[in-house]
C-alpha cells in the first residue's frame, strides 16, 4: 500500500471519483464569489488527498514540522486568514520552481486550477475551519420544501427532489407494480414474487396496497435470511478457519442467531451490543453469549510451527479492523504501523482500541486442532440435555454401587487377612470371595460403558465459539511497526476510544461493554450513519456514502448529506428500528421510480448518484441461485441449521488442499441440495465456484460492499452448471403442469416466473419460434431429450422425458439466463 | 404480428447483431483461435496511460515452487560448508533470528552441507547443483538471484506475500494487477490463467488457496482462472448432456434477441456487456479445448519437456500448456508446483522434486526461445522463502532436513528483458545472511512490473483508505542491474 502517494486511480474507482469530483466542481462553478466555501465538503478533501501524507496526523512522516490537519497549526504561518496571496500554502502550490512547488513533483500530484481557486477563495473568506463532516454528530436537518410537485411521498423524497431540482433534473416515471414488487421482494427477502403475489398486488385497489406488500415481506421468515446475507460479509462468517490447514469450524448457531435477530426486528443498538459484549452483560443468556461469536468469526491459524503470540495479535487486529469498519466506517487498520495519514487515528488510538479485544481467553495457535476452540459453549438440544441427565444419574448410581462394592470387598479382604492368621479357615474364604469380585468387574464395565456413552454424547453436542475475557488482564503495549515481537513495554495502555472521537467517561466500564455503549450512544457521530447507509446500499445498490466501509476523510462524501443525517437521526429516535427504516425507503417515491433509464440521463449520471431513476442492478450471488431454485419449484425453504454442500464440480477441494483439510467435498442429500445459498458451506481457501463467480467474497476479512461484475465465467456457470440444468428442467415441468396444455400459456408462465412480468407480444412470438426450433431437434434426437432431463439429484421421471419437455427445458434455459432474470 | 416485423424487432440475425455490438466477424470465428495476433486489435485495453514506458516483456510465466526449495541444494553454492559440516551454527551468524515452532525446541543447530555437488555452467560460470542438469544447460538464459529475502516465516503468509505483495489475504495478486493495468491481448481467453501440479517429493504438500490468484478490491474479471487437469479444463466449460453445440448456439441467439430487446427498452449498458460476455463464453468453449488439445505438437517438441508431459496435471504438461498460452498472448501464466517443503529426508525428496521440474522448465525455456517468444516472455522460477543451513532433526547424510529460512534464498529469472548468464547477490559462508545486493520480495514485484512497462509506484487503487500497490508500503526499487 502506498501511504504517501495518492496518484492516479484505476478505472474501477475512476468513475466514482470523477463523479464526486464532478460534484465539487459543479458546486464550485455554481457558487458565486461571495458564496461561502464549505470547508468540510470542499477544502478538507483537497488538503487530505494532497497534503496530509507529509503534513498530516502522522508525526513520523511529517515534513518541515508543518501540520495542515489542525486549525491551530495550519494558521500559524502557512495560511494567513483573509489573504490568500500572502499565504505560504498558496505560494508554494502556485510556485513554478520545482524545488519549492507543493505537492513536490515526485509525488505525481497536481492540484487542478479549480482546486487552487477554491483554496484561494476559502482563505480570502477567512479560512473558516470545521471538522470532517462524519465526526460531527448528525443534527435533525430541516426537510426541504418541495413546492409545486406532488411527487414526494416521504421526507426522503423531499431531499432527493431538492437535489434534482438544483441539478435541473426530474425524477423518472414510477415503476410498474410488477417491477416494484420484484425489486422490493428481492431487497427484503432475497426471493422473487410468485405469480399469485403479483396478481394479487395488481388487483389490489386499496389505498394501502403498497404498504400491505411491504409489511407482508417484512414479516416473512425469509426476511432474516436476506438481511443475514449482508451481515455475514461484514462479520466474515465462514465454516472453516482459513489459512493453511483451513480446518472446519462450526459457527452456524451464530449465523442462526443473526437470522432470528433480524426476523424479530431486534433494535440495531441491541444487535450491536450483544455481538460486541453480550458476555459482559449481567447474567447473560445463552443467546447473548452466542451473539458474541461475531468477534470469533475471524480466521485462525492451526499450522504446525506457527508462533502463538504472532497469530494471537493477528486475531486481535482483525477484531479491531472488523469492529471499526462495521460500526464506525473507519479504516483503523492503517494505524497499526503508523499514525493514520488522513484520519485522526493515531497509533496510540489503535492500540488503545486493540486493548478492548486483547484480553480474550484464547491461544493464538491451536496447533493442528480441528473444530471449534475455546472459549466456547455447548448447545445441547433438549433431548441431549435429557439424555445427559439420564446418563449422569445412571453413572452416579453405578459409581455409588461400585464404591459400596469396593469397600465391601476391601472389608472382606481385611477380614480374610485377619482370619489368615487362622490357617484352617483360609480355604473356605477364598472360595466365597469369587462372587463379589465378579460383581465388581461387572460394575466397572458398566461405569466405563456409561462414561463412553457420555463422551460420545458430549462430542455430538453442538458448540459455538464465544467471547470471554481472562481474569488477569493481559497488558497492552504499542507494537513497533505493528510487530508482535516488538512491544514498547515502557507504557501499558488501557482500553479507550480514539481520542478525536471523545473519551469513555468515568462511569463507563473500560471494556467491550463500555465500547458498545459508546457506539450506540445517540451522540456518536458515526454508528447510526454507517448503519442507515448500509441499509440504503442494500436497497439502492450503493450508499449515500458510496464508500460504505470508509466514512473518513478519504471516503466518498455523501451524495445527499442532509438525507443521510435525517435518516440517521430518525433511526435513533425510532429506537434503532431497522424494519421501520426499510419500510420508509421501500415506500418512498425515490425507490418507486422505474429502473429504465433514458440515454441522456444515463450519460449525465451513469452511476445514479442523483437518484433520478430507480435502482436497477444484478442480483447477488446468493439471489441468482435462490431465484432459479424458487422459480423452478426446487427451493427448500427450511431456515437455519448446519451448512450444506450443493453441487460443485468434482475434485475442487482435492486439487488445492489435497483433501488434507477436512476430506473431500461430500455432496448433500435430499432437500439439502436445494437450500438457500446462505447455507452453502463456506470453505475459505476454496470458494464455492458459482458464489465466487458472482462476486461473493471469500469471507477472509470484513467486507462492507461487494463488487458487481459481468464475466464470461458467469455465462458459463448459468448455462452449464448442474444447478441450472436441473432448474431449467423443473421450470419446464412447472410450465407444463401449471399452464395446462396450451403452449402459448406455458411460455407466458415461464417468462413471468423468470422476470416477474408478462412478455410483450414480440417476446411471446420469439419464445414460440425458439420452442419450435428445439422441439424439432429433440423430436429427432430423443436420446438428447432424455439426457437433458436427467440432470441433478431430482431428475425428471423417465416416462416423462419427452421431446416436448426437453424443448421447454431449452426455452427455460434461455429464460434463466436473461439479463432481466438475474436482475431486479 | 408478422414474421417480418418480429425479425425487425429482434435482431437475431447475426450480421445485424455484429454490426450493433461492434464485434468483428473475425472475433466470432471459431476456426482462427490459435493465431496470437489475430485478435490483438479487438482485445480489451488496459488503463489509460499504460504502459508507462516501453515494456521489455509482453507476458509473464511464473513457475512458483510452493513449499520453498532449498537454496543449498539448488543455486547457492557454499563450499565452506564441507568443513563446517556438523559444527554448531554460531550465534554471531544467527543474530537472534526467530525460529519456527518446529525447530525452536531444538537444543542444537548443526550445520548441514549439501549432499549434492555443484559445477559451473554457461558463459557466466553460473553455479548450479547436479540436481538440475537440464536447467544448467540453459544457464546462458538465466539470471540467478541468490539474495532474495522475505518477511514471512510460514508458508501461507509467505506465499501470499509473493503473490499479492502483502502477507495478509485480500490483496490483488500479481497477475490480477497486470491484467488490470495492461488489459488483454486475446479475445478468446482470460488474461490471467493458473495451473497447479503436485510434486512427487512430499506426499502431503502444502495446500494452495484460490485467493492466491484473487483480484482483491480490483474488479473480479481480473482474477486468475484456474485451468484444471480434469476433463473440463475451465469450470462449467462443457455444455450439459443433451445440449449439443447447435442447440447451444440457437439458445445463445435466442437469448441475445431477448436481451437486445431488454437493452432497447431499459438502456442499461450492463445488458450490452452481458450480451458480449455470453459471446466470449461461447468462444472460450472452442478456444480452451483447442488450447489443451496437443494433437498438433510434434514428438520432438513433446520430448523437450520430458516423459511426464504425456500425463495431464503434471508440471511438465503445465509447462507445455504455458508455452501454448504464451503463444496465444495470455498476459500472466501462473504455475504452482507443490511439495518443496523438505523438513526431513531432503536428499530423497528434493531429488524427486528436482526431477519433476528440471527438464520441463528447461524445455519451456528452450521451446520459447526457438519460437522467438523468449525475448518478450518473462520467466520467474522460485519459492516463498529459503531453508536453514542447520539441520532440522537428526543430522545424517541421507535423511537430513532443513527448516524455513526467510533471510536469504535463491530464485532465477529468464527472458523478457533479463540478462542471461548472470548471478546476482551474495550470501555469507553459511548461506544464512545476505552479504551483498539484497532483493526484497517487493523489489521483485517492482522489477516484474517494470519489465511489463509499469511504474510500480503509479499502479495503485484506493483500498481501506489508502492507495494499494503491489510493491507495498515501503520504498522499493527496480533491480535494474539485472535488466538487459
Amino acid at each position: 500500500m502506498n501511504c504517501r502517494h495518492r496518484s492516479r486511480v484505476g478505472a474501477l474507482f475512476a468513475m466514482v471519483c470523477v463523479w464526486s469530483a464532478g460534484f465539487s466542481g459543479s458546486w464550485a462553478a455554481d457558487a458565486s464569489r461571495e458564496q461561502p466555501v464549505d470547508f468540510a465538503r470542499d477544502i478538507l478533501p483537497i488538503l487530505a488527498s494532497n497534503c496530509f501524507a507529509c503534513h498530516g496526523p502522522d508525526a513520523e512522516q511529517r515534513a518541515a514540522d508543518l501540520r495542515l490537519d489542525t486549525e491551530e497549526a495550519a494558521t500559524e504561518h502557512a495560511i494567513v486568514r483573509g489573504d490568500a496571496a500572502a499565504s505560504e500554502l498558496i505560494k508554494r502550490i502556485e510556485s513554478t520552481d520545482d524545488d519549492l512547488r507543493m505537492p513536490p513533483p515526485e509525488m505525481e500530484r497536481q492540484l487542478t486550477a479549480e482546486q487552487v481557486a477554491l483554496l484561494r477563495r476559502w482563505i480570502d473568506q477567512g479560512a473558516p475551519w470545521a471538522r470532517h463532516w462524519a465526526f460531527v454528530p448528525p443534527a435533525m436537518p430541516v426537510v426541504p420544501d418541495s413546492e409545486g410537485t406532488a411527487w414526494p411521498r416521504s421526507a426522503i423524497d423531499h431531499f432527493v427532489w431538492a437535489r434534482l431540482n438544483t441539478e435541473g433534473l426530474e425524477p423518472s416515471e414510477p415503476a410498474s407494480r410488477g417491477e416494484w414488487l420484484r425489486r422490493v421482494s428481492f431487497d427484503l427477502t432475497g426471493l422473487p414474487p410468485t405469480p399469485a403475489e403479483l396478481a394479487a398486488f395488481a388487483a389490489d385497489v386499496s389505498s394501502d396496497a403498497f404498504e400491505k406488500q411491504v409489511d407482508r415481506l417484512l414479516a416473512s421468515p425469509h426476511y432474516g435470511e436476506r438481511m443475514a446475507a449482508d451481515w455475514l460479509d461484514i462479520a466474515r462468517f465462514a465454516d472453516t478457519n482459513g489459512y493453511q490447514n483451513d480446518f472446519n469450524r462450526s459457527m452456524w448457531p451464530w449465523r442462526d442467531w443473526v437470522i432470528s435477530a433480524f426476523n424479530a426486528n431486534m433494535p440495531a443498538d441491541q444487535f450491536l451490543l450483544e455481538q460486541l459484549a453480550g458476555d459482559l452483560l449481567p447474567e447473560p443468556t445463552q443467546e447473548q453469549l452466542i451473539a458474541t461469536g461475531f468477534n470469533r468469526n475471524h480466521r485462525m491459524v492451526t499450522e504446525g510451527g506457527s508462533i502463538d503470540e504472532e497469530w494471537r495479535v493477528e486475531n486481535v487486529v482483525d477484531r479491531v479492523e472488523t469492529t471499526s469498519t462495521a460500526f464506525l466506517g473507519l479504516t483503523m487498520g492503517c494505524a497499526r504501523c503508523h499514525d493514520h495519514k488522513y484520519d485522526p487515528v493515531s497509533r496510540r488510538d489503535f492500540y488503545q482500541f486493540f486493548a478492548f479485544f486483547n484480553n480474550v481467553d484464547e491461544q493464538g495457535v491451536y496447533n493442528e486442532r480441528r473444530g471449534n476452540v475455546p472459549p466456547m459453549i455447548s448447545l445441547p438440544t433438549p433431548e441431549q440435555t435429557e439424555q445427559l441427565a439420564v446418563l449422569d444419574r445412571s453413572l452416579a448410581e453405578v459409581s455409588a454401587r461400585l464404591a459400596a462394592a469396593t469397600s465391601a470387598s476391601e472389608a472382606k479382604a481385611a477380614e480374610a487377612e485377619a482370619r489368615d492368621e487362622n490357617a484352617e479357615a483360609s480355604e473356605a474364604v477364598l472360595e466365597a470371595d469369587d462372587a463379589p469380585q465378579a460383581q465388581l468387574a461387572e460394575l466397572k464395565a458398566e461405569a466405563e460403558a456409561l462414561t463412553t456413552q457420555r463422551n460420545e454424547l458430549n462430542a455430538a453436542i453442538q458448540t459455538t465459539m464465544i467471547m470471554k475475557d481472562r481474569g488477569e488482564v493481559r497488558p497492552t503495549y504499542l507494537l513497533h511497526r505493528g510487530q508482535y515481537d516488538q512491544p514498547e513495554e515502557s507504557e501499558t495502555l488501557s482500553p479507550q476510544i480514539p481520542v478525536s472521537l471523545g473519551e469513555l467517561g468515568e462511569a463507563v466500564p473500560k471494556n467491550r461493554l463500555g465500547l458498545a455503549r459508546w457506539l450506540v450512544d445517540s451522540a456518536n457521530p458515526l454508528t447510526a450513519r454507517v448503519m442507515v447507509n448500509r441499509i440504503w446500499q442494500q436497497m439502492f445498490g450503493q450508499g449515500l456514502v458510496a464508500t460504505a466501509d470508509n466514512f473518513g476523510v478519504q471516503g466518498d462524501p455523501p451524495s445527499h448529506p442532509d438525507l443521510l443525517d435525517w435518516l440517521a437521526v430518525r433511526f435513533v429516535e425510532s429506537g434503532w428500528d431497522v424494519k421501520a427504516l426499510q419500510r420508509e425507503i421501500a415506500l418512498s417515491a425515490t425507490y418507486r421510480q422505474t429502473g429504465a433509464v433514458v440515454p441522456a440521463l444515463r450519460d449525465r449520471d451513469p452511476s445514479n448518484r442523483l437518484l433520478a431513476r430507480g435502482p436497477r442492478r444484478r442480483l447477488s450471488a446468493e439471489m441468482i441461485r435462490d431465484n432459479a431454485l424458487a422459480v423452478s419449484g426446487l427451493l427448500a425453504g427450511r431456515i437455519g441449521g448446519p451448512s450444506v454442500k450443493p453441487y460443485q464440480p468434482d475434485g475442487l477441494w482435492d486439487e488445492l488442499a489435497g483433501g488434507a483439510s477436512g476430506g473431500p467435498y461430500v455432496l448433500s442429500e435430499g432437500d439439502d441440495l436445494y437450500r438457500r445459498s446462505l447455507y452453502t458451506f463456506r470453505k475459505r481457501t476454496v470458494s464455492h465456484p458459482t458464489l465466487a463467480t458472482f462476486d461473493a467474497p471469500s469471507w477472509e476479512i470484513c467486507q462492507a460492499k461487494r463488487g458487481t461484475t459481468n464475466t464470461p465465467l458467469q455465462s458459463l456457470a448459468l448455462l452449464n452448471d448442474t444447478t441450472y440444468a436441473e432448474a431449467a428442467a423443473h421450470l419446464a415441468e412447472r410450465m407444463q403442469d401449471e399452464a395446462g396444455s396450451d403452449l402459448r400459456e406455458q411460455l407466458r408462465l415461464g417468462f413471468e416466473l423468470a422476470t416477474s412480468r408478462q412478455p410483450a407480444e414480440a417476446e411471446q412470438a420469439a419464445l414460440a419460434r425458439s420452442y419450435q426450433h428445439y422441439a424439432a431437434y429433440y423430436g429427432e434426437h430423443p436420446d438428447d431429450a432424455i439426457a437433458l432431463l436427467a440432470h441433478g439429484g431430482s431428475p425428471i421421471p423417465e416416462d416423462q422425458r419427452t421431446p416436448e419437455l426437453a424443448a421447454l427445458t431449452a426455452v427455460a434455459t434461455v429464460l434463466l439466463n436473461l439479463d432481466e432474470t438475474v436482475s431486479r | 404480428m408478422t414474421h417480418d416485423r418480429t425479425a425487425a424487432a429482434f435482431p437475431a440475425n447475426r450480421r445485424t447483431f455484429l454490426g450493433r455490438s461492434g464485434l468483428s466477424l473475425g472475433s466470432l470465428a471459431m476456426a482462427s483461435l490459435a493465431g496470437r495476433s489475430t485478435h490483438a486489435a479487438t482485445a480489451s485495453s488496459g488503463l489509460a496511460g499504460l504502459p508507462h514506458f516501453a515494456p521489455r516483456a509482453k507476458r509473464v510465466i511464473y513457475l512458483f515452487q510452493s513449499g520453498a526449495p532449498s537454496q543449498f541444494e539448488s543455486f547457492d553454492h557454499k563450499p565452506k560448508l564441507a568443513e563446517l559440516h556438523e559444527t554448531e551454527l554460531p550465534d554471531s551468524v544467527r543474530m537472534g533470528q526467530r525460529l519456527t515452532g518446529m525447530t525452536s525446541g531444538q537444543s542444537s543447530f548443526p550445520v548441514a552441507r549439501s549432499k549434492f555437488a555443484f559445477t559451473q555452467h554457461g558463459s557466466g560460470g553460473t553455479w548450479i547443483s547436479e540436481l538440475f542438469p537440464h536447467i544448467a544447460a540453459q544457464a546462458d538464459e538465466l539470471c540467478v538471484v541468490r539474495s532474495m529475502h522475505t518477511e514471512a516465516i510460514n508458508h501461507d503468509p509467505a506465499v501470499t506475500f509473493f503473490q499479492t505483495g502483502s502477507q495478509l489475504a485480500g490483496r490483488p495478486s500479481m497477475g490480477a494487477w497486470i491484467a488490470y493495468g495492461l488489459g488483454s491481448l486475446n479475445d478468446n481467453l482470460p488474461s490471467f490463467l493458473v495451473m497447479v501440479s503436485r510434486g512427487t517429493g512430499r506426499a502431503a504438500g502444502q495446500p494452495l488457496y484460490d485467493r492466491l490468484w484473487g483480484s482483491g478490491p480490483l474488479p473480479s474479471r481480473y482474477q486468475g482462472v484456474k485451468l484444471r487437469a480434469a476433463a473440463e479444463p475451465i469450470l462449467y466449460l462443457a455444455n450439459p448432456a443433451g445440449c449439443p453445440p447447435q442447440i447451444r448456439r440457437q439458445m445463445l441467439d435466442d437469448l441475445r434477441g431477448l436481451n437486445q430487446h431488454a437493452l432497447e427498452r431499459l438502456h442499461d449498458p450492463e445488458i450490452a456487456t452481458r450480451i458480449e460476455q455470453y459471446e466470449l463464453a461461447f468462444r472460450m468453449q472452442s478456444a480452451v479445448p483447442e488450447l489443451v488439445d496437443l494433437a498438433d505438437e510434434p514428438e520432438h517438441v513433446l520430448d523437450m519437456y520430458g516423459p511426464d508431459v504425456h500425463k495431464p496435471g503434471t508440471y511438465a504438461r503445465n509447462c507445455l500448456l504455458a508455452r501454448r498460452l504464451a503463444e496465444r498472448d495470455v498476459r500472466f501464466i501462473q504455475l504452482y508446483h507443490m511439495g518443496w517443503d523438505q523438513h526431513d529426508n531432503l536428499p530423497d525428496h528434493m531429488s524427486k522434486q528436482a526431477k519433476d521440474v528440471d527438464q520441463p522448465t528447461a524445455g519451456l525455456i528452450a521451446d520459447l526461445k526457438q519460437r522467438g517468444l523468449l525475448d518478450d516472455t518473462l520467466i520467474i522460477w522460485g519459492g516463498e522463502f529459503g531453508r536453514t543451513v542447520y539441520c532440522q532433526g537428526t543430522l545424517t547424510n541421507e535423511t537430513y532436513g532443513r527448516d524455513h529460512h526467510p533471510r536469504c534464498f535463491s530464485i532465477f529469472m529468464a527472458g523478457g528483458g533479463i540478462q542471461g548468464g548472470r548471478t546476482y547477490g551474495t550470501t555469507d559462508d553459511y548461506g544464512y545472511n545476505i552479504v551483498d545486493q539484497p532483493v526484497h520480495v517487493n523489489d521483485l514485484h517492482a522489477t516484474v512490473l517494470h519489465c511489463m512497462g509499469i511504474d510500480h509506484k503509479r499502479l495503485t487503487v484506493p483500498f481501506q483508505g489508502l492507495d494499494l500497490r503491489l510493491s507495498g508500503v515501503e520504498e522499493r526499487r527496480v533491480v535494474s542491474e539485472i535488466l538487459a
